[in-house]
């Protein structure tokens, strides 16, 4: 049966070429969406070209960074012919280093308990609320739960952090990094990740005869409809472009 | 001297923007067929263009273009050759993008929609230089399926695509997708030798 009337909830358009057409619109406002894969399969470029985009619709984002230092990742986004450093010295783009926020709180141990946990996510949403961020990303959610040793404190973790974030109409996007993205492989380092997040996108590898082409891939998307194909993309100037996989090419090693 | 086929230009000058023309050519006249067609669409019609070179380097076909009069400023060119041999990528010229291989066909397709975009140029054409040679590092259900999305991505914004290729040198199944696909012929592929 067809519904007389259609409920689509508001979109955070990513801006990001063609991703916001295979999520028919963008991601859900406020959600917390999980962009896996493998070492340079581009996760990093679509967390940051999601960001500028942002920014250059005039939203406030932030980038929350545990793999490379601030300065690093910001003379990598100006390979982008859509950033301008004003971005930053504006305060539409923030970038913090995991490594300093941790030196604020005290944190600087090599295991989180609870009540650092607490600390981390107060530390964030406080961050978050003050700048009034809509667009945020956390690089790699990976290396910060190394440092959560259980596995239901990460889910308290990933669950309240995503709970308060939503309630600051702030849509988040957590990079995760996985050592495969094959068919039985884990969208997470943890594997409680993915249940928690409302979107999970994976980005990984295709070897068609002893070369590697990238590709993207949305398998969860909650609120939305969308395309579940693989999608081959390439990082550009002006940003990520995707196509669609070619059928007859999408078989690893073939 | 090369002597330039003007029956093409006149053909060409009856083409939408989102035609795609399939070239058949045979093997000793392709390069002739080549500047005949490039020729009016940059000077007649001043059109920029994108050039995928899949069968020739790159920075040889540009010296070959030159070498007879025909500039090559209004093209970027994407080599699928030259990557698969080391030093190849050593070139004068910066008007050369180099794909890694020719299996990347996806990669090949973003990176022209990329120079497309980027683009000075108000109207454009994708001249894929040739199907056979992508014959012969991908199968044919591949190809054929890569060519329905190229020749359809293209006419989708109304870029001229313009697919050279050597009738008896592409498999008869791509061959017949081509047929169906595109929407003008410019056969001169039967070569009569006097």
């Amino acid at each position: 049966m067809i519904p007389s009337t259609s409920y689509s909830r508001d979109r955070c358009v990513t801006g990001v070429h063609g991703l916001d057409e295979i999520l028919k619109g963008g991601i859900p406002y406020g959600s917390t969406v999980l962009a896996s894969g493998t070492c340079g399969s581009g996760k990093t470029t679509l967390g940051m070209e999601f960001l500028v985009r942002g920014a250059l619709a005039g939203e406030a984002c932030a980038h929350f960074t545990a793999t490379e230092p601030s300065v690093k990742l910001l003379e990598n986004i100006r390979q982008f012919q859509f950033f301008d450093m004003q971005m930053v010295d504006t305060g539409l783009i923030n970038v913090f280093d995991m490594d300093v926020l941790y030196s604020w709180l005290g944190m600087q141990k090599t295991s989180f308990e609870l009540e650092d946990v607490h600390a981390l996510i107060k530390a964030i949403t406080d961050i978050v609320n003050t700048i009034g961020v809509t667009r945020l990303v956390i690089d790699s959610v990976t290396t910060l739960c190394y440092k959560i040793r259980s596995e239901q404190l990460i889910r308290d973790f990933l669950f309240t952090l995503g709970k308060k974030l939503a309630t600051l109409g702030c849509t988040t996007i957590l990079i995760s990094e996985i050592t495969s993205a094959s068919e039985n492989a884990l969208w997470s380092s943890f594997g409680v990740e993915e249940a928690i997040a409302d979107g999970i996108i994976v980005l990984g590898d295709i070897e068609r005869m002893g070369h590697l082409l990238r590709y993207i891939q949305v398998v969860k998307m909650r609120g939305t409809g969308h395309s579940r194909a693989k999608y081959a993309f390439e990082l550009t100037p002006l940003g990520v472009m995707m196509t669609p996989m070619l059928k007859w090419g999408s078989v690893t090693g073939q | 001297m090369i002597e330039f086929d003007q029956r093409i230009a006149e053909q060409l000058s009856e083409v939408s923007l989102n035609s795609a023309i399939q070239v058949r050519v045979g093997t000793s006249n392709a390069f002739m067929v080549t500047a005949s067609v490039l020729l009016p669409l940059m000077q007649m019609f001043e059109m920029g263009g994108v050039y995928i070179s899949a069968s020739r380097g790159a920075a040889e076909i540009i010296q070959a273009l030159e070498g007879i009069g025909i500039s090559t400023e209004r093209i970027h060119f994407i080599d699928l050759v030259s990557s698969g041999i080391l030093g190849g990528t050593e070139s004068q010229y910066d008007n050369i993008t180099y794909v890694d291989s020719p299996i990347m066909l996806e990669s090949v397709l973003l990176r022209t929609l990329y120079h497309i975009r980027t683009t000075p140029y108000e109207r454009n054409f994708v001249y894929l230089d040739s199907v056979n040679a992508l014959a012969i590092y991908n199968e044919g259900r591949m190809l054929a399926e890569y060519l329905h999305i190229f020749i359809n991505t293209f006419r989708q914004r109304d870029v001229l695509s313009v697919i050279m290729n050597v009738p008896d040198q592409t498999p008869p199944g791509v061959l017949a997708n081509l047929d169906l696909y595109c929407t003008d012929l410019v056969d001169r592929g039967q070569v009569v030798i006097n």
